[in-house]
């Protein structure tokens, strides 16, 4: 089992490319599960074509302990198995004590072991505001963290942000930084600056997603561009980025 | 009201469990916590405080450290007071405020044990959740910890108490009676977790060829026995004069068939009135579970393996000549309020002492299988006060006499986890003896 958390700024493209990899990857045969972390609990969407699907954070506060794992997920497209952690209402509440409290309910419901998935994506709200960010990233969950930026300076800065978390964590246990994904905004000078943002970071980039209208489009249709245009040059490329997340080398990281 | 403690006290959370059923053990404990009214503890809870030393801290986490999630200060002081102290182990105890923050504090421990080379341990308790959540956490650490090597087992059959701390016990000799009674049935006393016992003596625990679960916070330490070296465990408390030979044959069984067994499920359950030689048949209600049986006899074969002395089995036979009272299950009598193995075996001590059926209400963490079909799990004061309204009789601590009705017979039984100290003069020691000494 792998299991990668995913980071980045806000509206920068996590969800969106989290749900066409965890697509890909079903497409390949392999059993995925994807987990958003964040209180809009939108991560899979896509994946399950807009049909609602409780949040585990409102059903144990409506159910305490009484419910059962198929009550907090559901099978989407390909099959894979889709959560949504959920939070309290804007404005109230600790979110990020709720991601630790959702991903513990997830793995003593066995979530892990009944459905045996071979790649779990942890789709992870935008910076690491409080300690409930880092618990994607905790030992137990994560072993490696995907940074999504643009060459946007905002982008970029949360992501210095979110590698310092993990270089804070070193010690711990904690997991490792395993590279960034490169979502272009066709700013100026874009795959320089994420590529110096590298160089600081001593990481690499693991692969580049083109903006496209395409992803719009398919956004519109509840679904991924995976499934939604499987014959597509956007497709081909999620499908590439899907087998370097998941099949590439540790060692072949800082090509 | 729901959710609401209007009349009676609440019970110590799970922060005092750790730290009770760690107390004896030579390790420095660690509450991560804000400096106050968590020292009630040591000054309310903990019974040994001011006869037997113990390494317990509080952190004294401030506002700014909470906010600014200053863990390096916290690691900083557990280093430098391990280096010091010298304990045999760490034990970095959650509260409200790390649990709101998210404070990982397996990971501090992890730290913290790089940088001094002593064993350390994180408890995710948060002040929320009973003490018998707390003892659970702790015993069953402790025993994934140290007790890895391999188990060399004696030729007489022993015998590890699981889950013995004074919040259930108190310091009254409860304790020490069971050792003594596990002795006067021919086995060997093991480890006791965690009363008077070394943390070397459970470091030993896999030596034992039996456990006996005294409490809910003992099954989880049970389990990992089980699961590493293939220990048995049987549930129950021996009170009373009858049900302890009944539970001395238990532990030998479980040891000769490798099969745990909650005692008290056999008591009681079958309406046929036991006879000598008749079997007491109970089942599981925990599902999935296999039935658990206790004829009262062994085959030959396991009377071999479990090296059943003369003086035991005479015991055995003896007491199933004296069973011959049953109670009718319809109509209960005594309600027990209290921790769920305690409860039970003290419900199914009075039933075969008395012949008074007696069930249990149940405000505490436990597991459906070691309850009785008859009893119930009562976390709410209104649901308590509506069934204690359905017996006689009441049994438990002081301090829920205020919930019964005008006129109840109320038999009074401190537990330290729900009024601490107060009551400790008076606290009976009910086991292996005639059960006189309820004090009304
Ligand atoms: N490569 C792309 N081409 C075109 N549009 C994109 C691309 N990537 C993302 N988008 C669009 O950007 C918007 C935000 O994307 P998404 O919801 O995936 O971001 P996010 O990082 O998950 O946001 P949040 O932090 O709010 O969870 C969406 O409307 C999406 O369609
Ligand atoms: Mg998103």
């Amino acid at each position: 089992m792998k299991k990668i958390a995913v980071y980045g700024k806000g509206g920068i493209g996590k969800s969106t490319i989290v749900s066409n990899l965890s697509a890909a990857l079903a497409k390949r045969g392999l059993r995925v599960m994807q987990i958003g972390c964040d209180p809009k609990a939108d991560s899979t969407l896509s994946l399950r074509h807009g049909e609602p699907l409780p949040t585990v954070l409102e059903t144990v506060r409506q159910k305490k302990d009484a419910f059962a794992l198929e009550e907090i997920t559901c099978l989407g497209y390909g099959g894979v198995i889709c959560a949504e952690a959920g939070g309290p209402v804007p404005g109230l509440g600790c979110a990020g004590r709720g991601i630790i409290t959702a991903l513990e309910k997830l793995e003593t419901r066995g979530a892990y072991e009944i459905f045996r998935p071979d790649v779990v994506f942890y789709d992870v709200l935008g910076d690491v505001v409080c300690g409930g960010f880092s618990m994607p990233m905790r030992r137990g969950y994560a072993e490696e963290v995907l940074i999504v930026t643009s060459g946007e300076n905002m982008s970029i800065y949360a992501a210095a942000n979110i590698a310092m978390a993990i270089e804070n964590f070193k010690g711990r246990g904690y997991a490792k930084l395993g590279g960034l994904i490169l979502n272009r905004r066709n700013v100026k000078d874009e795959e320089t600056k994420v590529r110096t943002l590298c160089g600081d970071l001593h990481t690499s980039i693991i692969g580049m997603i083109d903006r496209s209208d395409l992803v719009t489009e398919a956004e519109t249709m509840k679904k991924t561009v995976v499934e939604a245009f499987p014959d597509s040059e956007m497709a081909a490329a999620f499908g590439e980025l899907a087998d370097t997340v998941v099949f590439r080398q540790r060692t072949a990281d800082k090509a | 009201m729901r959710q609401t403690a209007g009349l009676i006290s609440t019970y110590s959370s799970d922060e005092f469990g750790i730290c009770s059923a760690l107390y004896e053990l030579g390790g420095m404990v660690v509450m991560h916590d804000a400096s106050g009214c968590n020292s009630t503890y040591t000054t309310h809870d903990e019974p040994r405080w001011y006869d037997m030393d113990s390494m317990i801290y509080i952190s004294a986490i401030s506002e700014m450290e909470a906010i600014m999630g200053d863990d390096e200060k916290l690691i900083r002081d557990l280093t430098e007071t391990a280096l010091e102290m010298k304990p045999k182990f760490v034990a970095v105890v959650g509260a409200p405020i790390p649990y709101m923050i998210g404070t990982d504090l397996s990971a501090i421990a992890a730290v913290t044990e790089q940088a001094t080379g002593i064993p350390c341990m994180g408890f995710a308790a948060n002040g929320m959740n009973y003490y018998t959540k707390g003892v659970s956490m702790a015993l069953e650490a402790i025993v994934r910890r140290f007790c890895t090597g391999p188990a060399l087992r004696t030729e007489n059959l022993s015998v590890n108490i699981l889950g013995a701390t004074p919040l259930d016990f108190s310091l009254n000799g409860s304790v020490d009676s069971i050792k003594d009674w596990i002795r006067e049935n021919h086995m060997e006393l093991n480890a006791c977790l965690s009363m008077g016992c070394t943390l070397e003596d459970i470091a030993g625990a896999g030596n034992a060829h039996v456990n006996l679960v005294v409490s809910y916070g003992g099954l989880a330490a049970a389990r990992y026995l089980k699961e590493q070296y293939g220990i048995p465990y049987v549930a129950g408390v021996p009170f009373g004069e009858r049900f302890p030979v009944m539970l001395a044959g238990m532990l030998k069984e479980a040891a000769a068939s490798g099969q745990d067994l909650v005692s008290y499920q056999a008591v009681g359950k079958n309406q046929t009135p036991p006879v000598p030689d008749a079997p007491y048949i109970g089942s599981d209600s925990d599902e999935g579970q296999k039935n658990i049986r206790y004829d009262g006899e062994y085959s030959g074969q396991e009377r071999r393996n479990c090296q059943l002395t003369g003086k035991a089995q005479e015991q055995k036979n003896d007491s199933q000549n004296k069973r011959n009272v049953h109670p009718q299950r319809d109509k209960v009598r005594i309600s027990i309020i209290g921790e769920s193995v305690f409860s039970a075996s003290l419900a199914a001590a009075i039933e075969l002492d008395r012949g008074i059926s007696a069930r249990v209400l149940c405000p505490l963490d436990t597991e459906d299988q070691l309850l009785r079909e008859c009893d119930l799990r009562t976390p709410e004061e209104d649901d308590l006060m509506e069934h204690l309204l359905e017996t006689e009789i009441a049994v438990g601590d002081p301090m829920y006499r205020v919930l019964c009705r005008d006129g109840q017979r109320f038999y009074s039984l401190p537990h330290e986890a729900f009024s601490g100290r107060i009551y400790d003069p008076v606290n009976p020691n009910l086991i292996n003896r005639k059960l006189e000494v309820l004090s009304c």
